[in-house]
């Protein structure tokens, strides 16, 4: 076999990207159980899990998207109306199961208004999904009229916080989230014409690959999975606060890149996109208990983004081909 | 000598004022390579985006086995069984060659409606396609991007055949190529016209012509002014043809 075998063969199979993540989630985890006493325990490390829920179901969704050449800088706004819907049933007494249904659905929705500005609209990604950000931030205040949603009944938390057979709902939903991912993106046609896009266009066009179909549908799926991601967060917090998914995007885009996959399309690793988050959140969590104030998090994970994409633009310059380095 | 796969008759394609294409009558057929010479602005690349459906043309007609056609897009002249290695090769660099040969027409089988790839199947079928072109490419997983330029011409005529392709159309596809990578994809296209392809060859270089064409076609000004078979012809009077000093090419073109 060739040594530039393709990624991601298995659901679980690694590549060295991968593999530096994990040691540099342990090595984070060493570092700060060294720096901080309060840091190892077990409540913990349900916290910094716990905390990554919404942000590993938006990150799968922004991993297709920038592995197909587009991006969504609105998804945490996006979120946020969906917490909305679903805070309103729950605050007017509504059974849970509506409520449950409400996320995935305002986040299809959403998804649709984006694809209809940037798929069939034909307004570059960053700028067309930058104008909806916008408009939906004045949504999120026009609907919370200034006050928080909070006190909400119990009741979806009720349901969310249970666990099946000794594994927590949220787990289950992510791995189950993962699968099905990782199963359109590796062993379907949608994947291949995924990737295809990303890569060019203009040759997917030749191919003869559905193009708006394609990318119409991954904006809805990313929709989906963020609305998923509000019903956790709606579950988890009880409330809604005007502030909501502001850091959301800045910390998908972040966690996505750092797994791996590239901001210019084609190429992406969802196994990457979860240990990126982990990291990202073991990060923030760690230096918030060594006494870095949280209004620093933005700066950590802006300068992580940064420092990853110009390490990715420096070895560019190593002679290697683009490919070799790629799949190694 | 076989019926011709398709004809043309009387083609011309006009842009506004000008006239790119006029009056070309050719046949193509099965099992022949035909290889269309001229200078730059001859009409050869007008004339084969006419046969490959990306511009209709303003007058004239095609055939094909006999019937009119007329394509509305690539789409169409591709249903015909026309396919168009484009010196641009439409391979998704990223994506293996087995991938890049089904893409947009994978073997796929439904699992709860939901259509699953038939990976092994494709892997296989890649597999012999590409040991009956004797394309030296041993693994048909292997991203495209790893692949040299004339593997890379290999791949994107497996993908033609595998389209079922009857007609491959080839735009100067040794341009970019090294001497033997050159070599062999000049015996991939002998091979093609072997399986019974009818194959229309872009080239500038005409000692390469003369190594792989059965029939050589030369355009200029937008007209085609000579056809000569290969073995009865030198590359003197082909270049004497392109370049309009000969007899023939005079006479017609005071006439016109």
């Amino acid at each position: 076999m060739s040594a530039v075998r393709q990624s991601g063969t298995g659901v679980f199979s690694m590549n060295g990207r991968e593999w530096s993540l994990l040691v540099a989630c342990l090595l984070a985890v060493v570092i700060f159980s060294v720096a901080s006493p309060h840091y190892a325990n077990p409540g913990n490390a349900v916290t910094v899990l716990r905390n990554s829920v919404e942000l590993l179901l938006i990150g799968l969704g922004m991993t297709l998207l920038l592995a197909m050449g587009g991006i969504d800088v609105s998804i945490g706004i996006v979120m946020g109306l969906a917490a909305i819907a679903i805070g309103r049933i729950l605050g007017a007494d509504g059974s849970p199961f509506v409520a449950l249904v409400a996320g995935p659905l305002v986040g299809a929705l959403l998804g649709c208004v984006t694809a209809a500005v940037v798929v069939l609209g034909r307004v570059p990604a960053i700028v067309g999904t930058l104008g909806l950000l916008g408009v939906y931030r004045t949504a999120v205040f026009a609907l919370l009229g200034g006050q928080w949603l909070s006190g909400l009944p119990s009741s979806l938390t009720d349901l969310l916080a249970t666990t099946v057979l000794g594994i927590p709902v949220p787990a289950l939903v992510i791995a189950l989230a993962y699968l099905i991912v990782w199963l359109a993106l590796r062993r379907t046609p949608y994947g291949l014409h995924l990737l295809a896009i990303g890569n060019s266009e203009e040759k997917a066009r030749l191919s003869g690959i559905p193009l708006i179909k394609v990318r119409f549908m991954t904006f809805v799926i990313s929709g989906v999975l963020t609305g998923i991601a509000a019903t956790f967060y709606v579950a988890t917090y009880r409330n809604v606060e005007m502030s909501i998914g502001s850091t959301s995007a800045l910390d998908a885009i972040a966690a996505v890149i750092l797994g791996g996959t590239s901001i210019l399309g084609g190429r992406c690793s969802l196994l990457g996109t979860v240990l990126g988050v982990l990291l990202l959140r073991i990060l923030q969590n760690g230096l918030l208990l060594i006494g870095v104030p949280s209004l620093w998090q933005p700066v950590v994970t802006g300068v992580l983004i940064i420092g990853v994409l110009g390490f990715e633009a420096a070895s560019n310059r190593l002679p290697l081909t683009r490919f070799q380095r790629a799949r190694a | 000598m076989t019926a011709p796969f398709l004809v043309a008759r009387n083609i011309a394609k006009r842009f506004g004022a000008l006239t790119a294409l006029a009056d070309v009558d050719l046949e193509i057929r099965p099992g022949e390579v035909l290889a269309l010479l001229g200078d730059n602005g001859a009409g050869k690349s007008t004339f084969i985006k006419v046969l490959a459906g990306a511009h209709p043309p303003s007058d004239g007609e095609l055939l094909i086995e006999g019937k009119a056609v007329a394509f509305a897009s690539p789409k169409d002249a591709a249903a015909s069984g026309i396919a168009t290695i484009f010196q641009e090769l439409a391979l998704s660099e990223n994506l293996s060659i087995a991938e890049n040969v089904f893409l947009g027409r994978e073997l796929k089988r439904s699992i709860f409606g939901i259509p699953f790839l038939k990976r092994a199947e494709m892997r296989q079928r890649v597999d012999s396609l590409l040991q009956e072109l004797d394309a030296h490419i041993s693994d048909p997983e292997a991203p495209v991007g790893s692949l040299s330029g004339g593997q890379r011409q290999a791949v994107a005529i497996c993908r033609a055949l595998n389209l079922n392709a009857r007609l491959v159309i080839m735009d100067e596809p040794t341009a970019a190529l090294a001497v033997a990578e050159t070599r062999k994809v000049l015996a991939l296209t002998r091979r093609l016209a072997g399986r019974g392809c009818a194959v229309v060859l872009i080239s500038h270089n005409i000692s390469e012509v003369f190594e792989v064409a059965d029939r050589i076609v030369v355009f200029r000004r937008g007209r085609k002014v000579a056809e000569r078979l290969a073995a009865e012809t030198n590359h003197e009077e082909v270049v004497s043809l392109i370049t309009g000093a000969h007899p023939d090419v005079r006479a017609l073109e005071k006439t016109n």
